[in-house]
């Protein structure tokens, strides 16, 4: 696991766009002050999903309404189609680390992005 | 009011007849750009009441001058007005009049997202373009306030005083602006709203309202409740004149029946009486004793002009469901005959027999203030 940010960086209801893992994640806290990572990127347009809205645990991308469910990175309907990958996160010590993902992220078409 | 005869008969050794200004203020669209450039989007300007936005995300659109305003409310529920166009390519951001969002304001071309604050929340490859500041290419606001439960905009950068310009309109017309807090305006809740489509220039709409020359001709239903206004002289030619309901008259009511009861806290000596305010450039309010009836124009072009007029009650009318009818159908009918009228002078207005305008009869040359006022904030040397 790696940490990815502090538990305050992120207030309660909003996400966070972390740039330091590639491709970009995203980080929740919900209402009930649970912690979530899925892939920031909207897998049917480039948008960051933690600017999206944010309900239960579900979060709707900002742009074209399709949510996603962070805990299992399912899609609830178009445009977007395919999931975003769930990364596993814990809250440690006032951080939040996350275990990424060792699947092929869905990232939606022409975008790329280079390791840091 | 001591005699009437002063305000009717020309002064001594004076014309009884001043001019109106020419035809062509009232069609030349030259002349309409100037006025809402000077006037419409340089003061203030009544947008819609605080009612027509009960939450955060509810929006209305209004054309103020020439250009649509987005007023809607935060996330904290307070009021905001912005110009109804994305940063991005132009696009106007929402087409209806009315509505709710329940997340953000997103133009329909490219999904630019802004949240109720303005700010830009999302953009397709925003993240790649991280010099773009959410704020600045926020939707770009204009002033805006609230006053007497109704929201008001400014799209001046440097907005006229509120307190100079529309405040001073009321002491003009009551002598304090103390007179207006009796009727606890912010307080009502409207009760009926009933918008026109006037085919006629904004100005004719005002001119109609400061005078009463034509009151006993066409408004038969309102010289019965208001009996002086056969005089021909209008509730504004004085100040802090009501005019008195006739003897038989129980309410200001299309038959002059009971009304539905005198607002709570209002002064004795105006429990009888009409008193009406024009508040330029757009706003016209008629104060009696059970209710207030609020006009707004929203001028769309040299001869097209949108009329929308609120009767406001207590909120424990509205919202006992009185039946209010008897009320709201005097205005209306008052408004449908002055509508009437001015989109009957209208068409004149390009008449080669107008070119230089009419006249003014002495119980109208107040209006000749009103030309004034509008020449010199138009004039090519002002602002």
């Amino acid at each position: 696991m790696q940490l990815v940010c502090a538990l305050a960086d992120v207030p309660v209801g909003e996400g966070v766009r972390i740039t330091t893992v590639t491709p970009p994640i995203a980080v929740f806290r919900t209402e009930d002050d649970d912690v979530y990572a899925i892939d920031d990127t909207c897998t049917h347009q480039d948008a960051s999903l933690a600017d999206g809205w944010l309900e239960d645990c579900w979060v709707e991308c900002p742009l074209h309404a399709s949510r996603f469910d962070l805990r299992t990175g399912r899609v609830d309907q178009p445009p977007a189609k395919r999931p975003v990958r769930v990364h596993a996160a814990t809250v440690r010590d006032d951080g939040i680390w996350v275990e990424l993902s060792d699947e092929v992220p869905h990232l939606p078409p022409g975008v790329t992005f280079e390791a840091r | 009011m001591t005699t009437t005869s002063d305000a009717t008969t020309s002064p001594a050794g004076e014309s009884s007849l001043i001019p109106t200004l020419p035809g062509a203020a009232y069609v030349d669209p030259a002349v309409f750009a100037r006025e809402c450039e000077r006037i419409f989007e340089d003061m203030w300007f009544c947008a819609a009441h605080a009612s027509d936005l009960p939450k955060p995300g509810a929006f209305r659109t209004v054309q103020v001058g020439r250009e649509s305003i987005l007023l809607t409310r935060s996330r904290r529920g307070e009021l905001r007005a912005f110009y109804n166009i994305c940063r991005h390519r132009g696009a106007r951001i929402c087409l209806e009049e009315s509505g709710e969002k329940a997340r953000s304001f997103q133009c329909p071309y490219h999904a630019w997202t802004y949240d109720f604050d303005g700010r830009l929340v999302a953009a397709p490859n925003l993240t790649k373009m991280p010099d773009i500041d959410r704020v600045d290419y926020g939707l770009r606001s204009v002033h805006v306030r609230s006053w007497m439960g109704y929201v008001w905009v400014s799209l001046a950068d440097d907005p006229p005083s509120f307190e100079g310009t529309v405040e001073a309109e009321v002491v003009a017309r009551l002598g304090t602006v103390d007179k207006i807090a009796s009727y606890d305006i912010a307080s009502l809740s409207v009760g009926r709203r009933i918008t026109y489509e006037v085919k006629a220039n904004w100005k004719l709409i005002v001119e109609n309202f400061m005078e009463c020359y034509h009151c006993a001709t066409i408004h038969p239903e309102l010289t019965e409740v208001l009996p002086e206004f056969a005089d021909g002289l209008a509730a504004q030619y004085f100040v802090d004149h009501g005019a008195e309901f006739g003897e038989d008259v129980r309410g200001f009511t299309i038959d002059g029946s009971e009304g539905v009861g005198v607002l709570p806290g209002l002064d004795e000596d105006r429990d009888r009486k009409y008193y009406a305010i024009t508040i330029k450039p757009q706003v016209f309010v008629n104060l009696v004793p059970d209710h207030v009836i609020w006009h707004r124009m929203y001028p769309i072009s040299e001869q097209l002009t949108i009329v929308e007029c609120d009767w406001l009650y207590t909120a424990d009318v509205v919202a006992s469901g009185r039946d209010v009818t008897a009320s709201v159908e005097l205005f209306h009918r008052v408004n449908q005959q002055d509508f009437e009228a001015c989109e009957r002078t209208q068409p004149a207005m390009s008449s080669r027999l107008y070119r230089d305008g009419g006249v003014l009869v002495p119980s109208e040359h107040h209006i000749g203030d009103f030309h004034a006022w509008v020449t010199a904030r138009t004039a090519p040397d002002a602002g």
